[in-house]
């Protein structure tokens, strides 16, 4: 670094002097210390360009385009994710937002990150792999929602194996870590409609295998979290197929009934905006038909006393009336 | 949003409860957008909830498609809204809480650096290796997560019993703070325990407020260990304050000394003050705003060190921390005391806050160090609303009885203060240029507050007992919500402090019905004079039969006597329009006389002749308009009474 103020680096310097500095950092010689300040002054200088600072506006489109030409060249995003754990503190919140602002870089209608990092799907599973290691964990996440928004980028992560480690790490004991896992296992699920209903539907299996898991987890967040984000898909359009399918299967209705009965109202409340889609399904498989006649006069009280003192939620009356009445009449639309 | 979506199959009902629950993570699809699916059934419909209830505003049509009560007034731009279902809202971080801080799981503090100088180190060499290991294998993250019991250094453990909890310090609407002592760690640390089947608002606001936490790793920002779900509960593990907050030093010194002429002193002040704009910095440069900034929300360790803390309703400046794409925020919360006035005036759109507002905040809490007390404590959240945004910006001697009260302090003091309260948030200085201002060079070191905070303050103990004498919700904060209403939920806060500090007084909880509300947290629901309009869950749903009759109260303000002298004496008192709904069979004439009279809109003696003239247009079904009557509150001495220009009168009319 100049002696004399903030000398105006280009772009090839500034990443090849970071790609150096991380390269140090990960042989892990006796200079490590001098390597971490030199992540954590490139990256800052970096971060500078991208988003400006009180005193300096953000560098010219031109100098962007440059600096996020040499990032790709240099194969530098994939080295910062790999080595995150080693940089500082700061850094790693650094890294996160250069990445974040470079992935949404456009040109046109064009993100040449988003068709870069396609190429290099690596980054894309390290990333999902920082969820392993609590002092990157949230970085990664803020990194790996970004990515999620971009279609295809979400497609390569859940048609992946490691997709299915999320079943894991919204598990974890650490709760924001479980809970930051969360949120981009859901936003991967649900944010793009047709991307994820496809997914659903061919992995059907698997995906509701390791689902009924977290259903059946101990923990009390990860049951209530799981059970929201299932109303919620067997809910959208798009899964149709999947919803049908879902509530075709009589073990599926058992899991619900027997939630409906937990002893945590939030989670009852869960449970019935699963439970109802069962009931209102026009079309009743025989084995659902024969848990829900065997269970009418049990459910007709059960609901009827379920949640009484929402009276001021219009929605949720009107469909536990309607819930009841369709239960009650069961019989009679068995014998037609 | 869609209908029919399910031509022929499904009624499914709709997905709007399940979106609101859910909360929605980033992903705006689901958050807000509220699904209608209907089906051919039609029964499972969603319906847009709109509790219809009375509405009552000032000033403005406001329409009130969600039923709330609605106080708008145009000239400041400020609407109000009184929900009807009252609900304490789960306060994340009692502002009272002695003693919470935290620290980062290999961070090390200073004070602990002086005994443990191996362990940054140890743990840096730990984090290095870690990472090459989880890449081989696939290390369970449950183990990642609680591995802590073979080196003391690793981290935090996540299992309840290498915690010994011990005494409560705090204590609030869903959570429970205690002191605790970490096994493992044989390390004292503070558990925050906040009972999840209570919180209502969506776990992601949680999750926001604990990424704030954990995203800052300053010596002036509370310090934030792990969190663990234990049965039905989230314990937070933070770091232990022992010196508790500054607004329990305070109080204590307020309460055991004569104050009457401030309650610290300058370097005092200005070395507390110090420290938060340090912290402050951090924060704002980290993306984030604290929005709550206030005496309560700062801490005291034994060592004299200060930090900031309550992340509850701290925000992330920009989504995804992303400090290009937004640089404002339109939804707001804060306490009314210290709130800046642009975060009042949140209505129009491109009209938003940013850091500066923390530095108004910053402000206050100046003044409230010096005098005690906020400026505007005495008054109830709306019409601290109306005078911060009516009058000129407070100062030291706002709140004084005396005119020399307040003498001891200095012009640069003061002029500090005048920098902070600036209306013009542009005009405010950032964290960084009012480190530079020179009344900080009156700052000491922590030791100076170690003799002139800590060893006064209350002990540990008495705060205990005081924690568990407070009722769940006697605190508070008016928010805005996204959609613009203005709710009022729970706090410590009653300020007054005169009296006593300890009034099980609560606010009234003002909100959004999102329809899951406890029973138990509707208690406390005295407040300020403010009648608990007559409701029940049935009233409301009967409601909706019944069309809201508009109305609109005109008169001149009550509040002369409240604002600055120099204000008053020569200026008449502006007319004022309040507009209200009222629904006949819900609504009660004296309910709606009584929550004007709460809002401070309307002096206490017309509570009965409003009313009673309210009460007879509404039984003239439409035979009256307009009802003119005089007032029993009369007239400032420069006025002379008149009918028509509403001078000692006051008049209702019915605008549709």
């Amino acid at each position: 670094m100049p002696l004399f103020g903030k000398s105006q680096k280009s772009p090839a310097e500034v990443v090849k002097a970071l790609k150096e500095a991380v390269n140090a950092l990960e042989r892990g010689d006796k200079k490590v210390e001098k390597a971490q300040e030199d992540v954590s002054k490139n990256l800052v200088h970096i971060k500078n360009m991208l988003y400006g600072t009180a005193e300096a506006e953000p560098q010219a489109d031109i100098v962007v385009a440059q600096l996020a030409q040499e990032l790709y060249n240099s194969n530098l995003l994939l080295l910062l994710v790999q080595n995150l754990s080693r940089i500082d503190f700061e850094g790693k919140k650094d890294v996160a937002q250069v990445f974040n602002n470079i992935l949404r870089r456009q040109i046109g209608t064009r993100s040449p990150t988003v068709e870069y990092i396609c190429t290099k799907p690596e980054i894309l599973f390290t990333l999902m792999s920082g969820y392993e290691h609590q002092d990157i964990a949230l970085n990664c996440g803020t990194m790996l929602r970004e990515c999620a928004r971009y279609e295809a980028l979400a497609k390569i992560m859940i048609y992946s194996d490691d997709f299915y480690n999320f079943f894991r790490y919204v598990e974890v004991s650490t709760f924001d870590i479980a809970s930051d896992a969360f949120s981009t296992f859901k936003e991967l699920l649900t944010r793009h409609k047709i991307l994820s209903a496809e997914f659903l539907e061919v992995n059907y299996d698997k995906v509701f295998s390791h689902y009924q898991r977290l259903l059946n987890s101990e923990n009390y967040v990860t049951r209530r979290q799981s059970l929201k984000l299932l109303g919620e898909l067997l809910l959208d359009r798009h899964n149709f197929t999947v919803m049908t399918r879902y509530i075709s299967n009589p073990d599926n209705l058992k899991l619900m009934m027997n939630m409906l009965k937990e002893k945590s109202r939030n989670i009852q409340f869960e449970a019935f905006h699963v439970f109802k889609v069962f009931v209102a399904n026009p079309n009743k498989p025989k084995p659902i038909l024969d848990i829900l006649l065997r269970n009418q006069e049990k459910l007709i009280e059960f609901l009827t006393r379920f949640h009484t003192d929402r009276s001021e939620d219009e929605q949720f009356n009107d469909e536990k009336a309607y819930l009841i009445k369709q239960i009650k009449e069961l019989k009679s639309v068995h014998e037609n | 949003m869609a209908t029919d979506l399910f031509p022929d199959l499904y009624p499914v009902g709709s997905v709007k409860g399940a979106s609101e629950r859910l909360g929605a993570v980033p992903s705006m699809d689901c958050s807000g957008v509220k699904l209608e699916i209907k089906g051919i059934f039609g029964c499972l419909r969603g319906n847009m909830r709109q509790p219809k209830t009375g509405a009552l505003s000032a000033a403005a049509p406001v329409s009130t498609t969600d039923g709330q009560l609605k106080f708008q007034d145009t000239r400041f731009l400020t609407t109000l809204v009184l929900g009807r279902s009252r609900k304490i809202s789960p306060d994340v971080l009692p502002a009272c809480s002695p003693g919470i801080f935290r620290q980062k799981p290999f961070r090390l503090t200073t004070n602990q650096c002086a005994t443990l100088p191996s362990l940054a180190h140890t743990y840096r060499n730990y984090s290095a290796r870690g990472s090459k290991h989880s890449r081989l294998g696939t290390a369970l993250a449950h183990k990642m997560a609680s591995a802590s019991s073979t080196a003391v250094v690793q981290g935090w453990p996540n299992t309840k019993d290498d915690y010994d909890l011990k005494e409560v310090i705090g204590v609030g609407a869903t959570a429970v703070v205690h002191a605790a002592f970490c096994i493992p760690r044989q390390e004292k640390c503070a558990i925050k325990r906040i009972n999840l089947e209570k919180w209502n608002t969506s776990m992601d606001e949680l999750l926001k407020e604990i990424q704030a936490m954990s995203s800052c790793n300053h010596e002036n920002v509370v310090t934030y260990y792990t969190s663990f779900v234990v049965k039905e509960e989230l314990w937070l593990v933070l770091r232990l304050l022992e010196g508790g907050s500054l607004l329990d030093i305070i109080k204590h010194k307020t309460r055991t000394t004569n104050c009457k002429h401030g309650v610290f002193d300058e370097p005092t002040i200005a070395t507390v003050l110090r420290e938060v704009l340090k912290g402050l910095e951090y924060f704002h440069s980290n993306g984030q705003i604290h929005r709550d900034i206030k005496a309560g929300n700062i801490l005291l360790g034994e060592d004299g060190t200060v930090q900031i803390a309550d992340f509850g309703v701290s925000a992330w400046l920009a989504t995804g921390r992303d400090l290009s794409r937004q640089k404002v925020r339109h939804t707001f919360v804060g306490t009314p005391c210290w709130m800046a006035p642009e975060v009042m005036e949140q209505v129009r759109e491109d009209h938003g806050y940013d850091f500066k507002a923390d530095i108004w905040s910053l402000g206050i809490t100046a003044i409230e160090m010096a005098s005690g007390t906020a400026p505007y404590h005495k008054y109830p959240p709306m019409k601290v609303l109306m005078l911060t945004l009516q009058n000129d910006p407070p100062t030291l001697d706002t709140a004084a009885d005396d005119k020399d009260q307040y003498k001891a302090y200095g012009k640069t003091f003061r002029k500090m203060i005048v920098d902070c309260l600036q209306k013009d948030p542009t005009k405010r200085p950032t964290a960084t240029e009012l480190l530079k201002h020179p009344f900080f060079k009156k700052a000491k070191d922590k030791k100076y507050l170690q003799q002139t905070l800590v060893a006064i303050g209350p002990s540990l103990e008495t705060r205990v007992q005081k924690a568990s004498k407070r009722q769940p919700g006697t605190s508070g904060r008016l928010h805005r919500t996204v959609t613009g209403e203005w709710v009022w939920s729970s706090e410590e806060e009653d300020s007054g402090g005169s009296s006593d500090g300890e009034r099980e007084e609560a606010l009234p909880v003002n909100t959004i019905d999102n329809g899951s509300s406890e029973d138990e947290v509707v208690e406390s629901e005295e407040d300020y004079g403010m009648v608990k309009p007559a409701q029940s869950h049935v009233v409301i749903q009967a409601a909706e039969q019944n069309v809201p009759i508009n109305l609109v109260l005109r008169l001149r303000r009550p509040d002369a006597h409240f604002s600055c002298e120099e204000n008053s004496k020569n200026q008449k008192r502006e007319l004022n329009d309040i507009r209200f709904e009222f629904a006949v069979g819900i609504d009660s004439a004296e309910g709606i006389a009584a929550e004007l009279v709460g809002a401070g809109l309307v002096d206490g003696k017309d509570i009965v002749v409003i009313a009673a003239n309210l009460q007879k247009l509404i039984d003239s079904a439409g035979q009256l308009r307009t009802v003119t009557f005089s007032l029993n509150s009369g007239y400032a001495a420069n006025e002379v009474p008149d009918d028509k220009a509403l001078i000692g009168f006051a008049q209702i009319s019915i605008t549709d």
